[in-house]
Parts: C-alpha cells; structure tokens; sequence
C-alpha cells in the first residue's frame, strides 16, 4: 500500500522526470570517447537551441544536453534532485520568484564567485546582479538571463467597440496610475458589460506589488510583514475591487482556460512582461494578428520573472559550467535570445543595443517592444523577494480568486489569507 | 495422497518397523530441504522487492515523521510526535480528509452499482461480445492525464461543454471549479469514467463462473430476471464484490492526478481550488512536501494516510465478511 502511496504522490513529477532520469544516471560523466558532457536544465523556452550547437562547435570536447521541462514542475524537480544529491543538471535554471528559495540552500550550488565571477558584475543592470548574489554579494548563486519588464498588454478592436483610444500613446495615458486603470475599466464596462477588462486580479495585484519596495517580506530582515504592510493590502485591495465588480475574467494566468479565452477574446487587458508576449501569440492565434498591443503598465514598469543559471554542487564539472554559463548569458548571446524568442536582456550592452532598441513585434502590430520593455527596465526597483515569497504568494492569488467568484468579501479574504501567509511562512 | 512426495520415507506407512535404521542419506536430507523451503525461496523475491520499495520507505517515512525536516536541506531535528500533534489540529488537514471521503463516496458506490449493470449487460449474448468487453475497458488504458485535461476542458466556466449542454435545458452555467458540490460531482466522474469498465470485467469474470443450472432451476421455477439478478447472481459473486470495493477504497483514500489536474494551478499552485473545495489527503501532502519542502509534515500525513487506509480496509473486510456469512 504505501508503495503505491509513494508511487502516488511523486507520480507527477516522475512523469516528467521519466524522460531525463536514464539520461540524469548516465549524465554528469564523461562520454566513452573522451567528451566532457554537459547538462543544462530549464523550463519553457530559454532561446539556446543554436547557441548550443554554436558552443559545441567552438568547443569539440564538449556535448550538451538540454533538458526542458515545465516551469511547474521545474522547481520542484530541482528541489528533489538537490536533497537526493543525485540528477540535477550541471547548469540549472532558476526563476527570480523562486532564486530567494534556493538561495537559502546555497551549500547545494557552487559559489560563482570562486570561479572569477564577481568579474562579471558590470555586465548586469545592477538590480539583477544582486538578486543571483548573497551574502553581501560574496555569494554568487546564478547568472542572470533575462528579465521581465512590465507592460500592458491590449486588445484594439475590444478598445474600440467600448469607445475607448485605440494607439498604444493615447492608451498608455489613460492610466498613469492604477486608481486610472480602474476608472478605464468602468468605463469599459459601462460600454460593453459582457466583455472582462483584465483576465484576472492576481496579474493586477502582482504588477501593483511588484512596484513596491517591500511586498511580504521585509528587506532588512527577511520577517514576515506582510499583515502589517499597508502596500500588500492596498494592492490587494484594488485587484479585489476589479473582481467585485466582475471585471475580470477570474481566470488562472496561462491556464488552459485562460488559453480558451485569449482565443475567444473575452477579456481586454492583461499585465506583460516581455516573456509574456510570446504566451498571449501562443493563445491567442494567428486569427488575432495585429489586434493585440503593447502600452506602458500603471504605476511605472516594474519587473516579473526572467531567470538565472547556477550550478549544482553535484555536478562533476563545475568549471566547464561556469564556462558555458558565463557564454550564455554573455551580452552578444543575449541579444541573439532575444532576435529569436523575444526575451529581453537583463544587461545594459544588449538591452541599450540599437539592434534591440530598434526591435518591433508585428504580431502585436507593430510595437516597438525592444523600446518599451528596454527603458523600463534602466530605471526598474524590484521589489524584495523574501525567502518564503514562493510559498506565500499562492495564498494571496487563492484570496483574489475568492473575491472573483463572489465567495468571500475582500476584508474576509484578505483577513483569511493573511493568517495562511503567517502560517505557510512559519 | 496429493502431499505423496512430502514424506521423508515412504517407509512410515509399514506396520513392520525396518531392521536396521541408516541415518538419513545426504540425498534424502536434501530432498527433505528442497520441500520444505523450497516455496519460500519461490515467493522471496516479492518480499525482497517489497522489503526494498515498500517496507524500507514506510518505516523511512516514519522516521521522517518524527523529524522537522527540509525537503532540500534535510533533518532540522528530532521533534518527536510533534507533526502528528500539529496534523491533528490542522484545519486544512481535516478539509482534506472530509473531501478525499466525500469524493471516494461519490465516485465509488455509483461507479461500483454501474459497473454491476453493465457486467450484467455484457454476461447476455450479445452481438460482438468481444468488442464490447474490450470496450468498456478502453477509458482505463487512456493516459490519466490526458482523460484529466478532456475533463477540465468539458466541465469549463465559459465555453464548456457540459455547460453549454445545460444552457439548452435553461440551466444558468455552473462555475464547475468554484464550487464545493460541483467540483466534486466533476471530479467524480472523471473516477467513475476510468474505473467502472474495469471493475465491470472483473464482475463478467465472476458472473460466468455462476453454474447455469443454478439460473435454469430458477427460471422454471418462474422467477423474474431481477429477482434471478439480486437472489442468484449478486450473492454468487460477493467475494469478488468485497474485492472490488476494498480495492476502489485504497484508491479512492489515495485519489490525487485527477482532482490535481482539475485545479488550473496544476501542480505549481493548484491547491484543490481557491477555498481548497477539492482538496484530497494526498494533495496536501504534496503541497506540503513537494511546494512547501516541509517533508516531516508530509510524511505525517502519509502515515496517518497509511493508517486511515488500513483501518477503512479492516472495516470494510469484516462489513462483507458478515454480509457474506448471513448470505
């Protein structure tokens, strides 16, 4: 009985570790003839499928291997091939919501810096450089990849019908803050009430925490704040409005039903981040071509997501990790990333180069993503992610989501999920 | 006579004592051995495996348990009954346990009473008898996965089918995820879709076993084809029944990648809906072992899993047990 309980309980991330477990055996030794072999682990789409055959070349001895698995189960995986000390790739990458978790399990990660690479530093916008570092910067976690400025996606034809302007200039003045942002939804809603204004009130409350100094945690200490904060409840308290008045589409964010009504347009907005874009074409189809566009966030940009690369400890060759992560997340690579993928740089070289300043996305009609993700992203203070973010946040989102379906008042919601915050951060 | 070749000598059957007594031959203590061990080196190998992947991880489960211990960074140190102690006063812990019987409930007795009718079904002659019975198991071979995604996709808010369906009939669409009633009814179904042909074969299997003669003396004697169902057929195959309802209870305690998969947060955040309305034991063991890394808690709840399945087995076994002999 506990065998299939066991068997049960990991059975999805088995699944999905299925694939790569006959390779994570055998990985991390050398090839019979002679070959250093290389793993690198990542989720969804990171861009490297030329560079590494690039890298392979200049490099005859080394092979490498990319394992990609959803970003869902990532963090998980890692986690578990961390504490077995067995089958985490010799490269890794960690997502900024989840770095602050690892970082605290930094014994299991080689220091960076040993291999030369607090060299390195100027390359990042300093902001990104700090989130891979620990103690005092001594500790060097992981290399940043890219980054995740924030926009406001919209939909034109949506915008239109509801009489509202449709250029991207006059769109992005229509809400300088996000008390505005609600003012448009009701007038959106007045003109055309079966129709969502955003998809879902987490992605407003996240972008509006995300322009905060300090969300759950405190920067000083890393305590708990979050029932004390006035930030967290303010933020929550203007998502939960707009699910109040059902103005939102109560939607999971990139779920399957959030795919169904991209595709159906039945919301107008939705936050984004550059990385972002690439799931709203995904969902949304080429029937939708030209409709969507890209206008400035609320509140002043802010930053979600973008990733890092760190070693493992396990691994049997950390230098030649190093190696091929500094590569990889060198400027000259991370514009090429994002010629191919859209995911924009996290270092002033690339993200400052005419050739990405330049950059316009046709399928969101031609906007000039390489200019309005590029200068938020100069002047971006990300907020501080606390070691236990990852596992606070969902309580909050679950909140949101309660408010959406008329289950719970906002007071309730927020009073419930700040005791499970407390408690999930215990 | 069918244990002849057991006895050491055929001697012990004379009633005239052998002259002379030799001790017992190499050949004859060999042979001796061989029948008495040789059945347990046969069934060893099971118990090696088990030892291996059952025994070692519940008892390395337990000692987890009794630990504060990091998913990650390891044992935080010895707490004694301390997760238990927690476990117990856990609200979230009891919601889970009241959903995961709530959902074994709905989805096994119709599942069971279904797959009864259909055996029946399918115990008649009836045209292309093969491809029926290969039928009915075809749900269980399909990818749990992939029924879970077909099933989110049909019981969707906005553009599901099973809404859509409902709207014709005037019935204002049902938010399937949002509501403790629905979810569970949704959830259940997906069960009751992968399960009922199976237990259905295991039923034909049974029911054709039942002497025909049995049957034909009833028919004479002028008795219905329900009567014939519930005092000839259904009584014949009660051991099977006892079977099939302890296994679906060890599976229904245990259900997890359906209700998981039903959540939009999947496996990342997904936490049985936002009110934890579908929440089973299972995925808030997984919540908090696999999200949350605290792998003491969880092996708490794996254990008091373990011991609420035992218990539930042990009733449901002396329950049929009792049926049976008043039968």
């Amino acid at each position: 009985m506990s065998r299939t309980l066991v068997g049960r309980v990991t059975a999805t991330i088995a699944t999905a570790m299925a694939a790569t477990m006959a390779v994570a055996c055998g990985g991390g030794g050398d090839a019979g003839d002679g070959k250093i072999k290389l793993s690198i682990g990542i989720f969804s789409d990171f861009g490297y499928d030329n560079l590494i055959k690039e890298y392979q070349a200049q490099h005859p001895n080394i092979e490498i291997e990319q394992r990609k698995v959803k970003m869902e189960q990532h963090h998980t995986q890692l986690a578990t091939q961390l504490a077995g000390g067995r089958g985490a790739a010799d490269i890794v990458a960690i997502e900024e919501g989840n770095v602050a978790l690892f970082r605290q399990s930094k014994d299991k990660f080689v220091n960076l810096a040993d291999y030369g690479a607090k060299d390195l530093k100027s390359q990042w916008a300093a902001w990104k450089w700090n989130q891979g570092t620990t103690d005092d910067g001594n500790f060097v976690l992981g290399l940043g990849t890219d980054m995740g400025s924030l926009a406001l996606c919209y939909r034109r034809d949506l915008f239109q019908a509801a009489g509202l302007p449709t250029e991207r200039d006059a769109v992005s003045k229509l809400w300088p803050t996000w008390n505005d942002f609600l003012a448009t939804a009701d007038k959106f809603t007045a003109a055309t009430p079966n129709v969502k204004f955003v998809d879902a009130a987490q992605n407003v409350y996240k972008a509006i925490l995300d322009q905060t100094e300090e969300g759950y945690f405190a920067k000083a200490d890393d305590s708990f704040i979050a029932d004390k904060n006035p930030k967290v409840a303010d933020a929550f308290k203007l998502a939960a409005s707009l699910g109040e008045k059902k103005q939102t589409g109560a939607l999971a964010p990139f779920s399957q039903d959030w795919n169904v009504a991209l595709k159906q347009a039945s919301f107008a907005t939705t936050t984004c981040p550059a990385w972002a874009l690439a799931l709203i074409k995904a969902g949304a189809g080429d029937e939708a071509a030209g409709k969507w566009d890209v206008a400035a966030a609320p509140g002043g940009g802010g930053n979600w997501g973008g990733s890092f690369l760190a070693v493992p400890k396990q691994g049997k060759h950390p230098k030649e990790a190093y190696e091929l992560a500094k590569w990889l997340t060198a400027p000259e690579q991370q514009k090429r990333i994002f010629k191919e993928t859209g995911n924009l740089p996290s270092e002033p070289a690339a993200y400052k180069d005419p050739e990405v300043t330049a950059a316009v996305n046709e399928y969101f009609n031609k906007a000039p993503v390489g200019q309005i993700f590029g200068n938020s992203a100069e002047n971006l203070k990300p907020t501080y992610r606390g070691t236990k973010d990852a596992k606070v946040t969902p309580v909050f989102n679950n909140a949101l989501s309660r408010v959406e379906t008329g289950k719970q008042s906002t007071v309730d919601a927020f009073e419930q999920a700040v005791r499970e915050a407390r408690d999930a951060a215990k | 006579m069918t244990v002849a070749p057991a006895r050491s000598g055929t001697e012990s059957g004379r009633s005239v004592p052998p002259p002379r007594v030799d001790p017992p031959s190499w050949r004859h203590r060999l042979g001796r051995w061989d029948t008495r061990y040789t059945p347990y080196l046969a069934i060893a190998p099971f118990f090696v495996v088990f030892g291996i992947f059952g025994l070692y991880p519940l008892l390395y489960t337990a000692w987890v348990s009794l630990h504060d211990w990091q998913l990650v960074d390891g044992a935080q140190g010895f707490v004694g009954l301390e997760n238990f102690r927690e476990l117990f006063t856990d609200p979230h812990f009891w919601n889970a346990l009241g959903n995961t019987v709530s959902l074994f409930v709905l989805s096994t007795v119709p599942q069971l009473l279904a797959a009864l009718a259909l055996a029946a079904l399918l115990d008649r002659g009836l045209r292309g008898r093969a491809f029926w019975r290969a039928g009915v198991l075809l749900p269980n071979v399909i990818s749990v996965a992939a029924v879970a995604l077909v099933f989110a996709q049909l019981f969707g808010r906005d553009f599901g089918i099973v809404n859509g369906v409902l709207g014709v009939f005037g019935i204002d669409p049902v938010d399937w995820r949002a509501e403790t009633w629905a979810s569970h009814l949704a959830i259940s179904s997906m069960v009751m879709w992968r399960w009922t042909g199976y237990n259905a074969l295991i039923y034909l299997a049974a029911m054709q076993s039942v002497p025909k003669d049995m049957y034909e003396s009833a028919m004479l004697d002028g008795a219905s084809r329900w009567r014939v169902f519930w005092s000839i057929t259904v009584p014949s195959i009660r051991p099977t029944i006892l079977f099939t309802v302890i296994v679906s209870t060890i599976g229904g305690m245990q259900l997890f990648v359906e209700p998981q998969l039903f959540d939009p947060g999947g496996t990342a955040t997904g936490t049985g809906g936002a009110d934890r309305q579908f929440q089973t034991l299972v995925m808030y063991l997984y919540e908090k072992g696999f999200r949350l890394f605290d792998a003491g808690y969880s092996s708490a709840i794996a254990w008091v899993l373990f011991m609420l399945i035992l218990l539930v087995a042990l009733l449901n076994f002396t329950l049929t047990r009792r049926i049976a002999s008043k039968g």
